[in-house]
C-alpha cells in the first residue's frame, strides 16, 4: 500500500511515517500542503491519503474537496487528521466526502483501524 | 492572585494521554510546585501561548536525555545530541499536548485557541508567561532506555 502523507510540519509527517511503519506500511510519499499533494497525485498512484487540516496555500478541507471533485482520484480513501479541539470541524469534512478522520494523539492500532474503515467506506 | 484547580486537571489529563498514545509510556506525576522564577525548567522547552475564554502559557520542558528519548520514540531515528530535528519533535509534542488540553478545556466549557509552538533551547532561559499569577510546575516522571528516570516539566500559568 502506498500512502500520501500531507502536513506542513515535516516533524508531524515523520511522526505519521513512524506510526505507519509500525503497522507495516513502508511505501510513503509526502507533501507539505494540499497544492503540493495534488501535484504528487498527478505523478504517482497512491492507495490512501492522510492529510492534516490546517496548512498554508491549500488547507486540508480544500484539498479534500479538490480530490473528491476529480474523477481520477476521488476513489482514493482520504483520512483527515485533526486535533481534539478541532473535532467540531470534522462535520464539514464529512459533508465534503472524507472517508474517515483521526484525532491526535493516536496509537498505531487506532491509525490502522482508521485506515481499514476509510478503505471500506471508499470502496462502497 | 491564585489559580482555580479546575485549570490544572486538563493539562494533567492531556499530558498523560499524549504520552501514553504517542510514546506508549505512562507518566507519573510528581509533586506540583509553584515556580518563583519565570524561566525554563529543562534544556529543551516547547512554549505555547493560549488565548480565548482564558489566557496563559503552557511549557513542555525536557532535559537533553529526555528530549532525545522523545525524538527517538516519536520519529524512530537515533540521535545523540540536540539537533534541530530534536527541537522540532519537542515542538510537535507541545503542539499535540496543547491540542489535547484544549479539548479537555472545551469539555469544561472553556474555549481556547493556540498559536504555533516556539521551542527554546537552554536551561533557566527567562520567559514571559503573559499572566500575573504564579507559574505551576507539574513534574512528570518517565523511564528511558534502561529504566533511567527522566522528567517532563509541564509549566503553566493560566487565568
Amino acid at each position: 500500500m502506498k500512502v500520501l502523507v500531507v502536513d506542513d510540519f515535516a516533524t508531524m509527517r515523520k511522526i505519521i511515517k513512524n506510526v505507519l511503519k509500525q503497522i507495516n506500511v513502508d511505501s510513503i510519499l509526502e507533501a507539505e500542503n494540499g497544492k503540493h499533494a495534488l501535484t504528487v497525485l498527478k505523478g504517482d498512484a497512491v492507495d490512501l491519503i492522510i492529510s492534516d487540516w490546517i496548512m498554508p496555500e491549500m488547507t486540508g478541507i480544500e484539498f479534500l474537496k479538490a480530490c473528491k471533485a476529480d474523477d481520477a482520484i476521488k476513489k482514493i480513501p482520504f483520512i483527515m487528521v485533526t486535533a481534539e479541539a478541532q473535532k467540531d470541524n470534522i462535520m464539514e469534512a464529512i459533508k465534503s466526502g472524507v472517508d474517515n478522520y483521526i484525532v491526535k494523539p493516536f496509537t498505531p492500532e487506532k491509525l490502522k483501524d482508521a485506515i481499514d474503515k476509510a478503505k471500506a467506506r471508499a470502496a462502497q | 492572585m491564585t489559580m482555580d484547580v479546575k485549570y490544572i486537571n486538563p493539562f494533567i489529563a492531556a499530558a498523560k494521554n499524549v504520552f501514553k498514545t504517542m510514546l506508549g509510556m505512562d507518566l507519573m506525576l510528581g509533586k506540583p510546585y509553584l515556580k518563583d522564577v519565570r524561566a525554563t525548567s529543562g534544556d529543551v522547552t516547547g512554549i505555547m501561548g493560549l488565548v480565548g475564554d482564558q489566557k496563559g502559557t503552557l511549557c513542555i520542558s525536557f532535559r537533553d536525555k529526555g528530549a532525545l528519548f522523545v525524538f527517538k520514540t516519536l520519529i524512530g531515528d537515533e540521535c545523540d545530541s540536540v539537533t534541530p530535528d530534536v527541537v522540532d519533535a519537542v515542538g510537535e509534542l507541545t503542539n499535540i499536548i496543547s491540542g489535547s488540553a484544549r479539548g479537555e478545556f472545551e469539555k469544561a466549557g472553556i474555549n481556547l485557541k493556540a498559536a504555533i509552538p516556539m521551542v527554546v533551547v537552554g536551561k533557566n532561559v527567562e520567559m514571559n508567561f503573559i499572566t500575573r499569577i504564579p507559574i505551576i510546575s507539574l513534574p512528570f516522571n518517565f523511564s528511558v532506555n534502561n529504566g533511567e528516570n527522566e522528567v517532563m516539566f509541564l509549566d503553566f500559568s493560566f487565568e
